[in-house]
């Protein structure tokens, strides 16, 4: 019952001392937003950090290497609705595993109640595009994912194929010693017989 | 903008209370009766269905196309999730796995018990992969055979599965990203292709497929069973071919017997049992729906786990579809510091509403316990009761997948045509709007359907209630109708809640 006690404060505090952020969001797109406009299709992400909620569009939604592209970024109070009204700067960095450059693509300020950046990405592959703001003296950090080019669909179907062809030749393999030790022992009992 | 599907009508929500407020007297009222319901009809002596039963118990290739069939869409949607677009209500991967299979599939288990399971890709894949045969039994080689630890052999598993598959769908998304829709079919190929290779039968769909206890336990409402002809034939049977198989057929997956079924819960509807049988004497029959969450299925601990943890999740789903919970986990999250998709403030909330109805039953099982006449241990009250929670969770089940199905689903044949949504638009408002004016069957009919449901389950779990009270008390002449109160509470909060879920707006899901 102690255990169970310091078990349910530990992850009391650890879940109430969570920062309020620099969250990677893995948005859920929903088009709603931008369905009726002329732009070409939008990827949306609806997110709420701190005092705002803040929705992220890129266009296209999935851009390809040197084509033309923007973020827009809407951030609004939650009290009040009031939209934010600052500078924004927007940074990126390569989301694969040995790379930690970060550029900064452009400080923007507020139009029309929008912050717009454009970019153009050379190299095909998965980003993180960062907005930064700071509001009432609180450091706000939003990380989106951007996707330049086609994803690597072949990724999940190669690790499954690969999974289960080692979980068969395993069990092959077991099966086969199985048989052969099986067949060894039946012989000897055979010969002390 | 989110779009919003109408609440049942003030008029149908009247109907549903007073019908149960009739129920609830009549239940109260009545002189009880213990004797056992045994009616049923073989499906074989009706016209056309009868037809199509033997068809399929004659010989396993119509089953086998069946499965080729569902083979082929399933990798279809794995194909059209990982290439295709990622607009969700354009792709073939989200459409057909969330809004038609995942939403139709409850509704189909009421007319076909546990028939998915025979057509199941998941495990159909994983047969073929491990098993090297179409349908003929396999080499005893082909799989180690493993005995299930005895640790693991309950549905503990399943329902941590279907906890996660919950958190996924509703907490992280799942249901609206083609992509990740894709990479659970291709984790749950690899987890029933694991458990196939490594332990006997189809310890999988018995023990961890959250869709087949799911399907399962639900079976048990169906008006549909498979059970002997003749059950004199089957005490007198001494080789059992149903359990162990022949040499063209495979062993019952689950170990049943068919002479001693009384319960369909673990039954695949494989078909085994009624090709391997010597005497002919298994097949489909038409039965009461709930004879067996009545009178027939035995109580386990962690069944009833298992029962009202669906009780939870179901009434879970709906919940997260409501305007209020979205403001609600907005608010929460702000307080707790919590930011992006709001997981934390999500995951609290799941666990809340998931422990809200066991929490409530464990007290008014501590109630009915007090009540009782004679003494009677708390586990296994709690095992025996917890059967009310299925007709429960059942009905709400359908009620709500029934908007998403005859609500969503429309245009669902653009997505057939064209599978990976490749050239598509995302919905336009007006397509929305469209989409929600002009559902698949005319809106008081599905008022009705939803209103009609929630009083038949209701019906049941009084029926359910009464019945399995009855059995715990020895002594029938110290019976007492106020035996059944805390049941009744019980029944009538988790029937008035879900109602009033009903009720409310719904926000669309795509």
């Amino acid at each position: 019952m102690r255990y169970l006690k310091t078990l349910m404060i530990i992850t009391l505090v650890c879940v109430f001392a969570l920062p309020a952020y620099a969250h990677h969001v893995l948005g859920r797109p929903a088009y709603s937003l931008g369905a009726d406009s002329n732009t070409p299709p939008s990827l949306q992400v609806e997110t709420q950090i701190g005092d705002f909620y803040v929705t992220y569009m890129a266009f296209p939604a999935f851009p390809k290497p040197n084509e033309q592209g923007r973020v827009n970024l809407y951030a609004s109070r939650i009290d009040n609705g009031l939209p934010f009204d600052g500078k924004v700067t927007f940074k990126v960095r390569d989301d694969s595993w040995f790379s930690n450059k970060v550029e900064t693509l452009g400080v923007q300020d507020i139009d029309e109640v929008v912050y717009r950046q454009g970019f153009i990405f050379q190299n095909e592959g998965d980003y993180i595009i960062t907005a930064e703001f700071e509001s009432g003296g609180e450091p706000y950090e939003i990380d989106f994912p951007l996707r330049i080019g086609e994803p690597a669909a072949i990724g999940p179907i190669g690790v499954t194929v690969a999974v289960l062809i080692i979980i068969l030749l395993v069990v092959n393999i077991l099966q086969r010693k199985r048989r052969f030790s099986l067949k060894a022992k039946r012989a000897r009992e055979e010969d002390n017989s | 903008m989110t779009m919003t599907h109408p609440g049942l009508p003030d008029l149908w929500l009247w109907f549903a209370l007073a019908s149960m407020s009739l129920s609830v007297l009549w239940i109260l009222f009545r002189v009880p009766n213990n004797s056992s319901v045994q009616g049923f009809i073989n499906v074989e002596r009706i016209p056309v269905f009868g037809q199509l039963a033997r068809l399929f118990s004659a010989s396993p290739w119509p089953l086998l196309i069946l499965k080729f069939i569902s083979v082929a869409l399933f990798l279809t949607v794995i194909a059209a999730g990982l290439f295709g677009t990622p607009i969700p209500e354009r792709n073939l991967a989200t459409t057909l796995t969330w809004t038609v299979w995942w939403a139709g599939l409850i509704i189909t288990v009421f007319f076909l018990g546990s028939a998915w399971c025979a057509v199941c890709p998941w495990d159909t894949i994983a047969s073929w992969l491990v098993k090297h045969r179409l349908w003929r039994r396999a080499d005893e080689s082909s799989s180690l055979g493993l005995k299930v630890p005895k640790a693991w052999r309950n549905v503990w598993p399943a329902l941590a599965m279907f906890v996660g598959l919950t958190w996924l769908e509703l907490g992280v998304g799942v249901t609206t990203n083609p992509y990740a829709t894709a990479v659970l079919s291709l984790v749950m190929i690899v987890m029933a292709t694991v458990y196939m290779a490594v332990f006997e039968g189809k310890a999988f769909c018995k023990h961890v497929c959250p869709v087949g206890r799911t399907v399962g336990f639900y079976a048990q409402l169906s008006m549909v069973e498979l059970r002997p002809r003749q059950q004199q034939i089957c005490t007198d049977c001494t080789t059992m071919e149903c359990y162990h198989g022949t040499k063209e057929i495979e062993p019952c997956p689950t170990h049943l017997v068919m002479g001693t079924l009384t319960q369909s819960t673990y039954c695949t509807s494989c078909s085994a049992c009624t090709m391997s049988c010597p005497h002919d004497n298994v097949g489909w029959r038409v039965r009461s729906p709930a004879v067996e969450a009545i009178q027939h299925a035995r109580p386990h601990w962690d069944e009833a786990w298992f029962m009202l943890g669906l009780l939870g999740l179901t009434t879970f789903h709906g919940i997260t579809m409501m305007e209020f919970w979205e403001q609600g986990l907005s608010k929460f999250g702000q307080l707790i510091g919590d930011s992006g998709q709001l997981i934390w403030s999500f995951s609290t909330g799941m666990v809340l509403v998931f422990f809200a109805p066991i929490l409530l039953y464990s007290l008014l099982i501590k109630l009915t316990q007090w009540l009782m006449p004679s003494e009677i241990n708390f586990k296994q009250l709690f095992s025996k009761l917890a059967f009310i929670s299925l007709p429960l969770a059942f009905v709400y089940h359908i009620a709500h997948n029934l908007n998403h199905l005859i609500r969503e689903s429309r245009g669902f044949t653009d997505v057939l045509m064209n599978p990976l949504g490749r050239d598509t638009l995302p919905l336009s408002s007006g397509e929305l709007h469209m989409r929600h004016m002009n559902p698949l069957i005319s809106e008081q009919l599905l008022y009705g359907l939803q209103a009609g449901l929630m009083i038949f389950g209701f019906w049941l779990a009084l029926q359910i209630l009464q019945r399995r009270t009855m059995e715990t008390v020895n002594d029938q002449s110290t019976w007492r109708p106020h035996y059944l109160l805390p049941g009744i509470i019980f029944i009538i909060s988790v029937t008035a809640f879900n109602l009033w879920l009903l009720v409310q707006p719904m926000i669309m899901r795509m």
